[in-house]
């Protein structure tokens, strides 16, 4: 043994850098990449234009009957706006996005080489995976949460925001009004989480980020199209799709608790399933 | 240069009955691989015979179908925690992400790099580009990098903290002649600092120059391994003749029981069981006229020549950009 091996051997090789440095540091990269940045400025448009469509739809639209159409509701209702931007983008621009930085996490990494340099630094497989579903949770949650705040400040300058008109025909308080909006940003979030976890579990499958999006894709469009076949009903309970439909719940008047549990419920199971299998595929992965 | 041992020498890196399969390809079968600590150890190959999957294997980027690997003595992949660490790689070229500079690049690995503490990531970052020579465009996007400074980025990462093995897969790829000296000069530093390297290329006259041990693949296999002069030194000596009489040269010495095949300009004569003078006098009093006698150098070409058994796959291995990924990943 030479002297310089004895030396290094005599020091204790620590042998992983600390946890909230290696996700500090995805963070900072996620939040780099154009195309996250790009993503969550678009999605933080989407209450936006539609405020200023229907803000502009309203004034010429006062003949038809209250009530009837989705301009109506929104009319001096601008707090239904955040929550209707943030149900419309669920049915599929939020859950794409949240596919596609899923398939940047692993597969994207892959494909650029730079999924070596952590394997090797070592980072440890599972915790890996930890810290890429974090980086993943947090990013869909930064764009949730930026798409309410935009679509609340634009409902309540644009359609005017002093309370809510529930579905039920009740109306809010600002306070009540308020956290139906969160609650909605809540759920939204989690039901992002839940694609994102499957796409996340494609996505250490390939090296292809193109892959997982058109997965996530064609598996929304499939849903979508099963969970309208009433024959299917059967079916139904068990589609990610189905559980989005619960979110509308929060604007009845009292809150029906029923849909949106069962749909939480149901989004956690598919959390489950897809980082067991993300981490049963990271564990054995080839690098 | 490396101390000198007694005994059995120790091994930085130690692979037994090392096999790979990709579906239906064998890519890597029965490699017996020792790395003595402190060699400088070159890899060579031709495209596809198992440098780089070995490699893989050999970092726990790639587990075997079957063999046992120890790495700084202790098995891998089971030890990859402990190991790792101490172990800085550049395999499969450079991966990093365009759309950070070279030094945020550098940052993010330094990041999850155990051995560095918080404090020392940034001087670390720094002492690394500057010793690349990156230091003036660590700020530009790393998608602006030209070939040779992508190279010398990751070259940079591997180089990120001391290590105890410095594993560099075609470290040379896509550099200029001084990018090339300059990769000569840092492994000639790791080696000086007693840090054990080993080295894949495709460039013969790169692994004669800075290696001390030489491990050649060929379809998955070692067909020899050891240190460099040793290997060398059992090559058989020959001189090569200069003339015009090829055809008469070759039967003159041939009918003396003394090897000679024609090569371009003239012929090469085997010296096992003769010598140069004799040569030249036997040629001479046959009439054939002799302009030049020059001793075969017998260089690490000849050696990888006999070894791998084509002259074809040679010619593959000297001018072939080596992208030796098996197809596989």
């Amino acid at each position: 043994m030479t002297a310089l091996a004895e030396v290094a051997q005599a020091v204790p090789v620590r042998t992983r850098a600390p946890l909230n440095r290696f996700l500090r540091s995805e963070l900072r990269m996620v939040l780099r990449r154009p195309r996250t940045i790009i993503f969550i400025v678009g999605l933080a448009l989407v209450p936006v234009a539609a405020g200023i469509g229907f803000a502009v739809a309203g004034n010429g639209a006062d003949d038809g009957p209250p009530g009837m159409t989705i301009s109506g509701i929104l009319d001096g209702n601008g707090l239904m706006l955040p929550i209707f931007g943030l149900v419309v983008s669920l049915n599929m621009l939020l859950p794409l996005s949240g596919a596609m930085w899923a398939a940047d996490a692993v597969a994207g990494e892959s494909s650029a080489g730079t999924l070596r340099g952590l394997l090797l630094a070592p980072v440890g497989r599972a915790r890996l995976l930890a810290v890429k579903a974090f980086g993943v949770a947090t990013v869909t949650t930064i764009a949730v949460t930026v798409m309410t705040v935009t679509g609340t400040i634009t409902g309540v300058l644009l359609l005017g925001g002093d309370g809510m008109l529930t579905m039920s025909g009740s109306t809010l308080g600002v306070a009540d009004a308020l956290g139906r909006v969160l609650l909605t940003a809540a759920l939204v979030t989690v039901h992002v989480w839940a694609v994102a976890a499957i796409a996340l579990a494609v996505s250490t499958f390939t090296d292809h980020p193109l892959v997982v999006l058109a997965v996530a894709l064609g598996t929304i469009v499939v849903f979508t199209v099963l969970g309208a076949i009433q024959a299917l009903d059967w079916l139904h309970p068990y589609l990610i799709t189905t559980a989005w439909q619960s979110v509308l719940d929060v604007v009845r008047d009292p809150l029906p608790l029923d849909g949106i549990t069962t749909g939480l419920l149901q989004a956690a199971c598919y959390v489950v399933i897809g980082y067991s299998i993300a981490l049963a595929r990271v564990l054995t992965k080839d690098g | 240069m490396g101390p000198e041992q007694s005994g059995p020498t120790p091994l930085a890196a130690r692979t037994r009955g090392l096999r790979k399969v990709y579906r239906s390809t064998v890519a890597v079968d029965h490699v017996d691989l020792d790395v003595p600590v402190g060699a400088v150890l070159g890899m060579l190959g031709p495209n596809g015979s198992g440098k780089t999957t070995t490699i893989r294997m050999l970092l726990g980027l790639v587990t075997p179908t079957a063999g046992e690997i120890e790495l700084l003595g202790a098995p891998m992949p089971q030890a990859a925690a402990t190991a790792l660490p101490q172990v800085g790689a550049l395999v499969e070229g450079p991966g990093f992400h365009p759309f950070l500079s070279g030094w945020d690049n550098l940052l993010r690995l330094a990041a999850v790099e155990p051995q560095l503490t918080t404090g020392r990531i940034r001087p670390a970052v720094t002492e690394a580009l500057e010793r690349v020579g990156l230091a003036d465009a660590a700020h530009r996007r790393y998608k602006g990098y030209s070939l040779g400074m992508k190279q010398r980025l990751g070259l940079a990462a591997a180089l990120l903290v001391p290590r105890r093995l410095v594993v560099l897969d075609e470290p040379t790829n896509g550099l200029d002649p001084a990018g090339t000296r300059e990769v000569r000069t840092v492994i000639a530093d790791l080696h000086a600092a007693g840090t054990t390297v080993m080295v894949s290329s495709h460039l013969l006259s790169e692994v004669e120059a800075t290696c001390t041990h030489v491990v050649v693949l060929h379809r998955g296999s070692v067909v020899a391994q050891g240190a460099l002069t040793e290997l060398l030194e059992s090559t058989d000596a020959s001189i090569v003749v200069s003339t015009p009489d090829v055809a008469q040269a070759v039967e003159t010495l041939r009918s003396a029981r003394i090897g000679a095949r024609p090569v371009p300009g003239g012929v090469r004569a085997d010296l096992t069981t003769t010598t140069a003078p004799s040569v030249v006098r036997m040629l001479a009093t046959a009439g054939v006229s002799v302009y030049e006698v020059h001793r075969q150098r017998t260089g690490l070409e000849d050696l990888f020549a006999r070894l791998t058994g084509s002259l074809s796959t040679v010619e593959d291995l000297g001018t072939a950009p080596d992208t030796d990924h098996e197809g596989v990943r």
